[in-house]
């Protein structure tokens, strides 16, 4: 297992080079002059030869393998750059706004996992009967539902009393109330949840027919516990799978959920940063944003490798 | 030593086999007799081919079937209207008739969808095919570049592009081709692999083909049903991701109806016209389990060896 994980974590390092590489292409493209940025409001004052000395200590002059060497030096040292409008450099900005991030995603998995288990072992113990039917067509309605129309019509119908009731506040953070945590969970939430019903729901019925199960129910168990016990067990490693490849979607639908409900996260800071030109932010978030992708998907490896020992002798 | 990503399982060769042996399964007219008396039975699928057909016609007839011009604003009179006989689906805050605006969204929705995919399908499959075709290093290589392509968060590139280039439908449609081709780069890549130790290709190398010969001729066709099926998944897609952009204000600009631009301006209206952002939204959505209906309908209908289901 040992030797799996360095593998693994050595196989990690050149594809967030490459990562990182086209970040730099993007962060090099970027408009905006970043001497301005650094030198603010004395930026238009300055002559041109004091600008010059600025971009040349700035080592804006040096060739781009230079820039690139130093962009790389920076990103190891977790240097993200300072923010051109918090004047607060970006790390700093991302780790006050990522728990909040966090704890919404967080948040978005256990609805799914409280609603997408249930149904998916519910569908797959109830195969072609109404209630599968009824359940499969909520989550394919789920896979399909922009998360941003879905956050919009539970706002109009949960929040209010115009079209709906009032059940929950319409927006904000409520210094971490949890009530206010509700809606948007759910929101960025259903789209697991479908997933991992349908995921569920095949995986169980794939596991329904090996031998094993026969046995348990020959051996006299009671039917629920089979279910629950021998065939989820059994059926849950495809669903790990598909949580962990669903954290990059989780990362998307957070910067919708954020911007409805005004969620005070990192999605919300990276859409104002875009609309205030604020490029370090921007490329930051990318930076790290690509960072937890990869951790994610080590990590489900890893967990793979744990529960299904044959991937390890590979 | 075999190469651990070159280990086939049996059946899947033996599948392999019994399916190119009998030819090209979309030529004939009994294959395609068969294939749409597969596709039929796929209910769902027939849903979504009225979807997409629908959302083909609207695309294409946009003039003919607007009732009224989709940048006509008639603030004065006809402000924030709810659906009625002269405005079916309501008006938007400037009077402008959002059916109108819809039929038109089409257009804009399946361009970047079409534009984007055929994007990411030429990468994709230029990609896949080279590195299962000529394996080793190479193979190596062009996988890692797919891991790196697959580890930036879609949305976040997009959003770092929009701040570069002017986000319109090209742009918006080049990025989404340019960071959604890895799943494309993949199924060609197994697809390749599944066959190009067979007997044929084999056989095709030993009469003397270049090498660039039997790739284009014997083993690609091979590829195309199960490209097809992950194109018409990857339109919806696009769309979605598009929208998405839009709806964040980030993608396409007013006044160019975009579904997610009138979402995006719709939601200021969420507690006074629920009209202006539920249709578009649902537009979007319609489209998304159209596109996924058809996408899922083909994969059976193209599959010669795979069980119908009932659905």
């Amino acid at each position: 297992m040992t030797r799996y994980v360095i593998r693994r974590l050595l196989l990690a390092i050149p594809t967030l080079l490459g990562v990182f590489t086209i970040i730099f292409i993007l962060a090099y493209l970027m408009p905006g002059d970043p001497v301005r940025a650094v030198m603010g409001e004395s930026y238009r004052r300055a002559d041109p030869a004091t600008i010059e000395r600025v971009r040349e200590r700035l080592g804006l002059n040096d060739p781009w393998f230079v820039q690139y060497g130093r962009f790389l030096g920076r990103l190891v040292r977790g240097d993200l750059g300072t923010s051109y409008v918090l004047d607060q450099p970006v790390a700093e900005v991302i780790s006050y706004r990522f728990p909040r991030t966090l704890q919404l995603m967080a948040g978005a998995m256990v609805a799914a996992l409280l609603i997408g288990l249930p149904a998916g072992i519910l569908a797959a113990e109830r195969q072609y009967t109404w209630v599968d039917h009824t359940l499969m067509f909520f989550a394919l309605v789920g896979v399909a539902m922009p998360v941003f129309w879905q956050g919009i019509l539970a706002k109009m119908f949960l929040t209010q009393d115009t079209y709906g009731i009032a059940l929950f506040p319409v927006a904000g953070y409520g210094d971490g109330a949890l009530i206010y945590m509700v809606l948007p969970s759910l929101v960025l939430g259903t789209h697991l949840s479908a997933t991992i019903a349908r995921i569920t729901r095949s995986s169980m019925l794939e596991v329904k027919p090996q031998p094993y199960m026969v046995t348990a129910v020959a051996k006299g168990l009671h039917r629920w516990r089979v279910v629950l016990v021998h065939q989820l067990k059994n059926a849950l490693i495809p669903v790990v799978t598909v949580v962990g490849l669903d954290v990059g979607y989780l990362l998307g639908g957070s910067v919708v959920t954020e911007t409805i409900f005004n969620w005070p996260g990192l999605g919300r800071a990276v859409v104002t940063a875009i609309n205030r030109r604020d490029t370090p932010v921007i490329l930051g978030t990318l930076v790290f944003g690509a960072l937890i992708f990869v951790t994610v998907n080590l990590v489900v490896d890893l967990v793979y490798a744990l529960i299904n020992p044959r991937i390890r002798y590979e | 030593m075999s190469d651990p990503k070159e280990r086939i399982p049996v059946q899947n060769i033996l599948v392999q086999q019994a399916r190119t042996s009998q030819g090209d399964e979309l030529s004939g007219p009994a294959n395609a007799a068969r294939f749409w008396r597969t596709f039929r039975r796929h209910r769902l699928g027939l849903v979504g081919l009225v979807i997409v057909g629908t959302m083909v016609l609207a695309a294409v007839g946009a003039p003919y079937l607007a009732p009224a011009d989709p940048l006509a604003q008639d603030i004065l009179r006809a402000r924030l209207q709810p659906p009625s006989a002269a405005h079916p689906l309501g008006t938007d805050e400037l009077g402008r008739d959002l059916l109108s605006r819809l039929i038109y969204g089409a257009r804009i929705s399946l361009t970047i969808g079409l534009l984007a995919e055929g994007t990411a399908l030429l990468i994709g499959s230029v990609i896949g095919a080279l590195a299962g075709f000529l394996g080793g290093r190479v193979d190596d290589l062009l996988m890692r570049i797919t891991e790196i392509f697959m580890a930036i968060p879609s949305l976040l590139f997009l959003i770092a592009v929009v701040a570069i280039l002017e986000p319109n439908v090209v742009t918006i449609a080049l990025a989404l081709g340019v960071i959604g081709w890895p799943s494309e780069a993949r199924v060609m890549r197994s697809q390749v692999l599944a066959v190009k130790n067979l007997e044929y290709v084999t056989a095709a190398h030993a009469l003397g083909l270049r090498p660039y010969q039997v790739l284009l001729r014997h083993i690609l066709p091979n590829a195309l049903s199960p490209m097809i099926v992950v194109g018409t998944l990857g339109i919806a897609g696009a769309i979605l991701t598009e929208a998405t952009l839009s709806f964040l204000g980030l993608g396409i600009q007013q006044p160019i109806p975009s579904w997610g631009t009138m979402v995006y301006t719709g939601q200021n209206y969420i507690f006074t016209a629920w009209w202006y952002a539920v249709f578009p939204g649902l537009a979007i959505m319609l489209t998304v389990l159209g596109f996924n209906f058809v996408g899922d309908a083909l994969r059976d209908a193209l599959d010669p060896n795979r069980v119908t289901q009932r659905t």
